[in-house]
């Protein structure tokens, strides 16, 4: 009974919608595997390594190397006499006035640049200590932020949050959206003049602003950042479901279900949803992107994500703040958003201009 | 004329106070409030400031005399700067967000419907694809990463221009901030203007017009007043946004605007000082969009009569 509107689909020989599908299922894999084979927990804080700037080489160099051990010698008040690095282990003697307690040798094994240390040989009563000391080696790809923790690893894990925030939160603008503007559309009249001159309102409302209190009034809730952010984004939705289910209304396939004493909600989500899916399915390629652009905003303004969890918002602002100096901590986050975002949206350009999708 | 101006602005100040209203009791009903600190302060104190601001009287009568004092344009005073009234603190951020949005909107219609033209009048087939791909970037790259990197780019690694801050308005502190607000409006205006443009030089009465032989500016005239009405349309919504582009921007180059009242007064409870945000920004928006509701209504007869007719 029902008529289908021709299928949306994506022609995959389009070169800028192939590259974008590329690039998604890139930057996805990535975020979905990458934190698991990097090798550093996202929150893993490694003193010795502050803004390290990223290289695809291990860590440490020489001077990293000799950094780390003059501020062991230091702390176990002993003085480096020989030092020589061979296939990654070091040859150190070292030597005080008292004898050295081999337990302050833990130090080694405590930093983020050596391993477990070995007593090789003891002379002059304890010493003299001749130690083999192995190098820890660890690659940090996109460097280290402020707090020595591991810059891949944590674009990545803000990948992951910034693009489920971008999914759910689509998910309840979606469903807001539809419900509203379907039954808005379908009532007519006086409900549908009032339900729209609602939503008219809301627009004037900075949403920013709308923000900030719902965060305030709900908490930094993760979740309740998709609940949020879907609460302001649902606006355009409605209003396209309701123009589609104003034409839709018209139909004889809707008359036919009235006469057959089929119920407004039978009807609005056996008939009028399924129809106007087209243009649902083209507005929700457009609005991923949005929500994803808003969730970061949010989190810029510190009112998203929190420590140590993050998203892309907040790495970019923290890369903002740094940027004197290390500029990696806003150059690898910032492409990453960008990439995704500029994928999403000529993703969404070439939906919205195929066949099928309508036209606003 | 007249008519379709006062029907616009009869529906526009219902709508002004249904969002001061929704903005006064969203406020109430988030927890915490202006005067809370680290420490607790003495009962006995914050009894008496909240008299003193009449925060201890009935949310509807405190609704009441907001309004009364709105009406005689009293913003009231700030709960957080103390010895400021909100009014004050606008009086010398206004000011300063105006200059920056207005210039930003002016280079965004200006270079944005320069830009769309030139691809929709270009003879190949690169141009126009040249604007929609460098629209995208303008329009994806968010506001906060095109600030620092402009910052770095112009500010660190070729100082030419200051960082931040705003030096009593210098040209030369407003250039980056402008330039970020303007750049995706400027690629969105492009992108609409382009595509407006294309399909206004489809349609029949062009082609009639071409047919007779009228010179090439003769044509684009025509042209271009059918293609402007979806930019001028979008300028409503592009008002917005670099309002709200304006409080990162402001954030991140230190500059003394409303931006920041934005964040600060709503973290910290500062009621009024929120109110007033609030009221500012949607006066303006609601005033701009009636603005493009007459530009719209001046450019296309349709819009005038559908609202006669109604």
């Amino acid at each position: 009974m029902s008529e289908r509107a021709p299928a949306v689909h994506l022609s995959p020989r389009n070169l800028p919608t192939r590259a974008s599908l590329a690039i998604l299922g890139l930057i996805g894999l990535l975020c979905l595997i990458g934190p698991l084979v990097s090798g550093h927990p996202y929150h893993q804080v490694y003193r010795d390594y502050v803004l390290v700037r990223p290289s695809p080489f291990a860590h440490p160099d020489a001077r990293e190397t000799h950094a780390a051990l003059e501020g062991i010698a230091r702390r176990m008040r002993v003085g480096v006499e020989s030092f020589r690095a061979e296939s990654g282990i070091l040859h150190l003697t070292l030597s005080a006035d008292r004898p050295i307690d081999s337990r302050a040798l833990r130090a080694f094994e405590r930093s983020d640049v050596f391993g477990p240390a070995r007593i090789v040989e003891t002379n002059g009563e304890g010493r003299r200590l001749s130690i083999d000391v192995p190098l820890k080696r660890t690659v940090f790809l996109f460097g280290t932020d402020a707090n020595g923790r591991d810059l891949f690893t944590r674009t990545l894990i803000a990948g992951r949050i910034s693009l489920a925030v971008g999914l759910l939160a689509s998910f309840v603008a979606l469903t807001i959206g539809v419900a509203y503007g379907a039954v808005a559309g379908y009532a007519g009249g006086r409900i549908d003049a009032l339900m729209m001159r609602i939503v008219e309102i809301v627009y004037a409302l900075p949403f920013i602003f709308f923000v900030i209190v719902l965060v305030m009034v709900f908490g930094r809730h993760f979740v309740l950042i998709f609940v949020t952010i879907g609460a302001v984004e649902w606006l355009d939705m409605a209003r396209i479901v309701r123009g589609q289910t104003l034409s839709i209304k018209q139909r004889d396939f809707v008359a036919a279900a009235e006469a057959l004493g089929a119920s407004a909600p039978a009807i609005l989500w056996r008939h009028v949803i399924p129809n106007a899916s087209g243009p649902i399915a083209a507005y929700l390629a457009v609005l991923v992107p949005r929500v994803i652009l808003l969730e970061s905003f949010v989190s810029f303004l510190g009112l998203g994500v929190q420590e140590p969890l993050t998203s892309w918002g907040v790495l970019v602002a923290d890369g903002a703040r740094n940027i004197q100096g290390s500029v990696h901590l806003l150059i690898f986050p910032a492409l990453f958003l960008g990439a995704t975002l500029g994928a999403l949206q000529s993703l969404g350009n070439a939906w919205q201009g195929s066949p099928g999708a309508g036209s606003r | 004329m007249l008519r379709f101006f006062l029907s616009r602005v009869l529906t526009a100040v219902p709508a002004l106070f249904i969002i001061i209203a929704l903005a006064f009791f969203l406020m109430r009903l988030a927890p915490g409030g202006p005067f809370d600190s680290e420490r607790a302060l003495d009962p006995e104190i914050a009894k008496n400031l909240r008299r003193i601001y009449k925060l201890d009287r009935p949310l509807l009568e405190q609704f009441w005399l907001y309004l009364q004092s709105l009406a005689h344009g009293d913003l009231g005073p700030s709960l957080h700067w103390r010895d400021f009234s909100v009014n004050e603190l606008f009086a010398k951020a206004l000011p300063v967000s105006a200059t920056l949005g207005a210039k930003a909107m002016l280079i965004a219609i200006l270079a944005g419907t320069a830009l769309g033209a030139a691809g929709a009048m270009s003879k190949s087939a690169i141009g126009p694809r040249l604007v929609d791909g460098a629209a995208i970037f303008g329009i994806v790259l968010p506001v906060f990463v095109v600030a620092p990197l402009l910052q770095l780019a112009f500010g660190l690694s070729l100082p030419a221009l200051p960082v931040g801050g705003w030096n009593g308005g210098a040209w030369q502190n407003q250039v980056l901030p402008v330039i970020t607000l303007a750049l995706p409006q400027i690629a969105i205006v492009a992108r609409l203007m382009q595509a407006a443009l294309r399909d206004a030089l489809a349609m029949p009465h062009i082609r009639t017009l071409r047919a007779f032989g009228m010179p090439g500016h003769h044509i684009y005239i025509h042209a271009l007043r059918a293609a402007f009405a979806p930019v001028v349309s979008y300028l409503g919504l592009a008002a917005a946004n670099v309002l709200t582009g304006s409080v990162v921007v402001e954030t991140i180059f230190g500059i003394p605007g409303m931006g920041r009242y934005f964040v600060d007064g709503a973290l910290g409870r500062d009621y009024t000082l929120v109110m007033g945000t609030v009221i500012v920004v949607a006066a303006a928006v609601l005033l701009f969009n009636l603005i493009v509701d007459l530009i719209l209504a001046w450019l296309d007869p349709r819009v005038r009569y559908d609202a006669r007719r109604r």
